[in-house]
């Protein structure tokens, strides 16, 4: 599994990778959409972006809706992580195509649980 | 949760603040408010970090978070995840520092009326003082430890003067 972090915040970028490392997952790091939409046309296989919605250059909305047109990134599930808590931008960010939204400041566990929900986390069974 | 330009007060600052402190430190000491005046100011304990964002649209505001050497190097470090042994550069402290305030600004943004729209931060060693447009409307000083910091929203006049007029 191949998690893109897309945030211009080093230390948040740090801080998810350490959340979706610890379940596995490869990590690919850009500082913002027009980054991360270089990093894909590479060819990379990715499985997950956890985007930030603020970002020079390119903010994680428009980074949404370029992924969204392009057919060949169509099964990429893409997660917003972000401030911006107003319904009106959470109900836009569903609307263009992200499958799910977390509001920081958030807990390992809150990632967790929303990607088991997403299929992209397994729990760990008890033996 | 949204509230009237009157209802921003100390109380939500102070929720906001802890909330985001507690999630991005862990289980460390807690958070509690220090009457000012104090003799704990930050500026009067050495260095001082400041974290800056504003926030424009239907409420406008500029949130400034003072923050001595200490409880800076503390808070990147818990961000970070980096070992007390660990070498923490400039860099580092501005961008942890940009996004605590960039956390804790979305959230008291989330209290007001919107749309409004959050900048990106600014992190400098040093006072940053707001447009001198702007009028503070709630000053919260923190204790940590044995440290300080101090959370500061101010507005423009004339919404402090809306506000004020609400309040009688």
């Amino acid at each position: 599994m191949h998690a893109l972090i897309i945030d211009d915040s080093r230390t948040m970028r740090t801080i998810l990778r350490r959340i979706v490392t610890e379940l596995g997952y490869e990590v690919t790091e850009a500082g913002n959409g027009q980054e991360a939409l270089d990093a894909l046309e590479t060819g990379i296989d990715v499985d997950l972006c956890l985007i930030d919605w603020n970002m020079p250059l390119m903010d994680g909305y428009t980074f949404v809706t370029r992924v969204r047109a392009e057919p060949r990134w169509r099964s990429m599930t893409l997660m917003m992580v972000t401030t911006e808590s107003e319904h009106g931008q959470i109900v836009r960010a569903l609307a263009a195509g992200a499958h799910e939204y977390v509001i920081k400041p958030f807990t390992p566990e809150a990632i967790v649980e929303k990607l088991e929900l997403l299929g992209l986390a397994a729990r760990e069974v008890p033996a | 949760m949204s509230t009237s330009t009157a209802e921003l007060s100390m109380t939500h600052v102070h929720a906001v603040v802890e909330e985001v402190w507690t999630t991005f430190l862990g289980g460390g000491d807690p958070l509690y408010e220090i009457a000012p005046p104090t003799d704990r100011d930050p500026a009067e304990q050495g260095s001082v970090w400041d974290a800056a964002i504003t926030v424009t649209g239907a409420w406008q505001a500029a949130i400034v978070i003072c923050l001595p050497d200490g409880v800076a190097d503390a808070v990147t470090r818990a961000m970070l995840g980096f070992a007390p042994e660990d070498h923490l550069a400039p860099e580092d402290l501005i961008d942890a520092l940009g996004e605590l305030v960039n956390v804790i600004g979305g959230n008291i943004k989330s209290l007001m009326p919107g749309p409004s729209k959050l900048s990106l931060p600014l992190v400098a060693r040093g006072p940053i003082s707001p447009s001198t447009s702007l009028v503070e409307a709630c000053r919260l000083d923190l204790g940590w430890g044995p440290h300080s910091l101090r959370v500061v929203v101010s507005v423009p006049a004339d919404q402090d003067r809306d506000q004020q007029a609400e309040e009688a």
